[in-house]
């Protein structure tokens, strides 16, 4: 009898000392070697887990949830009625992984430490705030330069880091922070090598109850070759990539547990220079009638069946607004200037014909009014191959309405340089995925950014609109920022500087076979993606639950 | 001596040159690092992170000029600074790394097909005019021929793709930690298979055909006849009598070779995905990461220098018109 009871205690020990670790294993970024830096001002060097897994921002904005917030660090914060300050209030007892409290002196300190070392200002804050105090322990309060209604949001992207730590630091642009101290679910490191790393639960997590997954495994993934296979064999739980043929190579393998969805990201638009050099073609570009004819000449359905894999999102909206921000547009807009962004090849050649681009010199394209050539060729980085194919099939579309384009494509870096400078004629391109339409149009319609940024590479520019995207932000009413949109976007479809094919997907891969809880196309609770972009990917790691 | 100063003061100056346009030949290709972070983050960075990267990455540190004194100063200190794409890694550890992987793919490669070369030359010489010295010739003649990024395509599609009898890149298993087991050792020896099969045969064409000229050369010579008629062995002439001296000048050819050498390593590498100095070149080149570019042809260049000398004292102590020199 007693050799049972001690037989039966040994098994439970063992049992107890086996408990396997729910490990889920996700791919954000390719990598030749992994590099142990999780410096979370490192935005381009930092591995890609490092923000909101190891540093949790103090509220989180869930963009599949009309934008509202999801409290973290912060239980609350409070905009002043004449949006120009904003108060943070944390959570209280929350503790660093090493055990230390965390309180609204680490917040001041982080602040502080960004204006000191302007490098580390990933989103320079401090053109945004202008001062930063701890009230007490618990409390902080941000005065802003301008009555804004966006700050929490603008606030919020940043990481809080332990003062304790960061003070002692001599040189942080350069500190690779190898064993971070941080006060997001997934703090430690128990092993780093060049192919692969972990990333482990905090043991001082306030939300540990809600996290059910012990570690993060990310494997080490050079190009999509690799990442196929480690995708389509299950290796995989949860990916951003890019998939060839997606149901059969990978859906396929196994249709109960392998799953895959693209919900609408940044937009696809082919533009023009309006400030081009080349006279001749600068005079069609200025006409708004040859953009909606050209908008008209774009086979949109190719291009993202073709090009895309089927992928993308379809966006005939001249508004810009498409599928990502339909909540915000005004159908009336739609209605009116619609037709300019649907493929149908015929109207693109009556509206050239009655515009009077006709083909002057016998050589096949169409000219000017006046007799002068149109001969363009469109920009595209070499190595974006569906932006390629989606250029030559733009390109075919044009050459079948008559007129003369080409593509031309050169290295990334020279496509970016050109775009930023203006020296082209015609370009694709995309714009930021944001919360709200006001981030996309502030940044392609700023005449202060003119030069600056490859956002407004068509050089179309709005005094009107301008004014309408700061008005936006200066309330916090929503009927009065939707309204300014409806205006704000009701002139540029009349306009049209940018011409939309479609909205890329937003890559997520999930793997149901060890882990179920994911944000899904059925139950879209959060944005899925584990791209460093979006801080809302913990909150779909929060819901996840190992299969038992 | 008074030569060898000559050639030293001749390589300083070189030197000084060849690291000046190591610095600004990356600066003079359009866009700069930065600007292709942004481009390939796609719409991921806000136009506002510009300046918190240039901070970064030090490129507001004051005019081209001064940038340029600061790199003078670290070739002599070996501080070559931060990578841009592995930031904060200093350069040097960057290049370390790969430096590893290259000195054993071309040092291997180096050895094999100066060897295996050298041997057909002499062969090829011995029974010039036969059919296997037309085939060793011609052969020899096309495969040096034949640029190294195609070789190693065609090698690449056909054992690779093809018929699969070979991983098609990296340097090992990429699921097997750095070790000294046999399992390890394996997995790098299978990789290595295709990139120096590619480089032995860009290689082994220059040395067969320079040894056999220099073998022909050689076998009319008096001394040879003489061993010949004292009435030694064909193999014993061919190989201790006529190889022999032929040897000399294709020692110094192979200080020369280096500069193919190079260029072919760096081909392979790229086209293989072996993660030695040449892709890491290649990569710092598309990233626009001057510090890494810099520091490698900075080691390129020293590299084909420091060659170079050891030839001009070789030919001191081979030759002995120069030694009064």
């Amino acid at each position: 009898m007693k050799k049972y009871l001690f037989a039966a205690a040994a098994l439970t020990l063992l049992s107890g000392s086996a408990m396997a670790q729910a490990i889920l294993t996700a791919n954000i970024e390719p990598a030749t070697t992994w590099v142990r830096n999780f410096n979370p001002f490192n935005q381009t060097s930092a591995r890609q887990s490092t923000l909101d897994f190891i540093y949790e921002p103090l509220v989180i904005f869930n963009r599949f949830d009309s934008n509202k917030p999801v409290y973290r660090l912060a239980e609350s914060f409070k905009l002043s009625d004449d949006l120009k300050s904003i108060d943070f209030k944390l959570r209280p007892n929350l503790k660093w992984s090493d055990g230390k409290p965390l309180t609204a002196a680490d917040v001041k300190f982080t602040y502080d430490y960004l204006k000191k070392f302007p490098a580390l200002d990933f989103v320079s804050i401090w053109t945004f705030v202008t001062d930063v105090q701890a009230v007490d322990g618990q409390t902080v309060r941000f005065a802003l330069a301008n009555p804004s209604s966006l700050a929490a949001e603008q606030i919020s992207q940043l990481p809080i880091v332990p003062e304790h730590v960061w003070k002692d630091v001599a040189d942080p642009v350069t500190f690779a922070n190898e064993n971070p101290v941080g006060s997001g679910p997934l703090t430690e490191v128990p092993r780093f090598t060049g192919q692969t790393y972990d990333q482990c639960r905090n043991p001082n997590y306030w939300d540990n109850a809600h996290l059910k997954v012990d570690c993060i495994r990310f494997p080490q993934l050079a190009d999509n070759n690799q990442i196929l296979t480690a995708t389509a064999d299950g290796t995989l739980d949860w990916g951003v990539s890019f998939i060839p043929d997606i149901d059969n190579v990978y859906v396929a393998k196994d249709p109960a547990h392998f799953h895959y969805w693209y919900s609408p990201s940044s937009m696809v638009a082919f533009l023009f220079n309006l400030e081009t050099a080349n006279e001749n073609n600068r005079k069609a570009f200025n006409d708004v009638k040859f953009r909606r004819a050209i908008g008209m000449a774009l086979d949109r359905k190719t291009m993202i069946d073709v090009a895309g894999y089927g992928y993308p999102t379809l966006n005939e909206d001249p508004g810009l607004m498409g599928e990502l921000y339909k909540s915000w547009a005004d159908p009336s807009v739609k209605a009116d200037f619609g037709k300019f962004a649907t493929y149908d090849a015929d109207a693109a050649k009556a509206l050239l014909d009655e515009a009077g681009y006709k083909d002057k010199d016998g050589d096949g394209f169409r000219d000017n009014p006046d007799g002068s050539k149109i001969s363009f060729s469109i920009i595209v980085p070499n190595s974006w191959t569906d932006w390629v194919d989606t250029v030559n099939i733009a390109v075919e579309g044009m050459q079948a309405v008559g007129i003369d384009a080409k593509i031309e494509t050169p290295e990334e870096a020279v496509w970016t340089g050109n775009l930023i400078a203006g020296k082209f004629d015609a370009a694709i391109n995309s714009l930021p995925a944001s919360a709200s339409p006001y981030y996309p149009y502030k940044r392609a319609f700023s005449a202060s950014d003119k030069g600056k940024t490859r956002f407004t590479a068509q050089r179309w520019f709005n005094p009107e609109v301008e004014k309408l995207v700061t008005e936006f932000t200066q309330t916090a009413d929503l009927a009065t920022q939707k309204e300014a949109m409806n205006k704000a976007q009701r002139i540029v479809a009349e306009n049209m500087p940018m011409i939309p094919v479609f909205n890329n997907p937003n890559w997520y891969q999930y793997n149901t076979k060890r882990f179920t809880g994911w944000s899904t196309k059925e139950n879209p609770f959060v944005n899925p993606s584990i791209s460093r972009t979006n801080p809302a990917r913990l909150l779909n790691l929060l819901a996840l639950e190992p299969v038992k | 001596m008074a030569f060898l100063l000559r050639r030293l003061v001749f390589y300083i100056a070189a030197f000084i040159a060849a690291a000046t346009i190591n610095f600004f030949l990356p600066r003079l290709m359009p866009g700069d690092p930065v600007q292709i972070m942004f481009s390939s983050a796609g719409t991921e960075l806000p136009p506002e992170s510009l300046q918190a990267l240039k901070l970064t990455f030090g490129f507001v540190d004051g005019p081209l000029w001064r940038q340029y004194l600061t790199y003078l100063g670290s070739i002599f200190t070996g501080d070559l600074g931060r990578s841009i794409k592995y930031f904060p890694l200093p350069v040097t550890s960057v290049l370390g790394h790969a430096l590893v992987w290259t000195v054993g793919l071309m040092g291997t490669a180096t050895v094999v097909s100066f060897a295996l070369g050298t041997f057909l030359g002499i062969v090829a010489a011995w029974r010039r005019g036969s059919r296997f010295d037309v085939i060793v010739s011609v052969g020899a003649i096309f495969a040096t021929s034949v640029p190294a990024v195609v070789t190693s395509l065609i090698v690449l599609f056909i054992f690779g793709f093809t018929l699969g009898w070979f991983p098609n890149g990296y340097a090992a298993d990429p699921s097997l930690d750095p070790a000294f087991s046999l399992h390890y050792i394996g997995s790098v020896a299978y990789h290595g298979i295709l990139p120096m099969v590619t480089l032995c045969t860009v290689l082994i064409g220059g040395f067969t055909v320079t040894m056999r000229n220099n073998m022909i050369n050689l076998l009319g010579e008096d001394y040879i006849v003489m061993a010949r008629a004292k009435g030694l062995s064909d193999r014993h002439v061919m190989l201790w009598y006529a190889a022999r001296n032929a040897l000399l000048p294709t020692v110094s050819s192979l200080a020369i070779a280096i500069g193919t050498i190079l260029s072919g390593s760096l081909v392979t590498e790229v086209v293989y995905n072996y993660p030695g100095l040449g892709n890491i070149l290649y990569q710092a080149i598309l990233a626009r990461d001057y510090p890494v570019i810099q520091g490698q042809l900075l080691i390129m260049t020293a590299t084909m220098l420091i060659a170079n000398f050891i030839v001009d004292v070789s030919y001191i102590l081979l030759d002995p018109r120069l030694k009064g020199a």
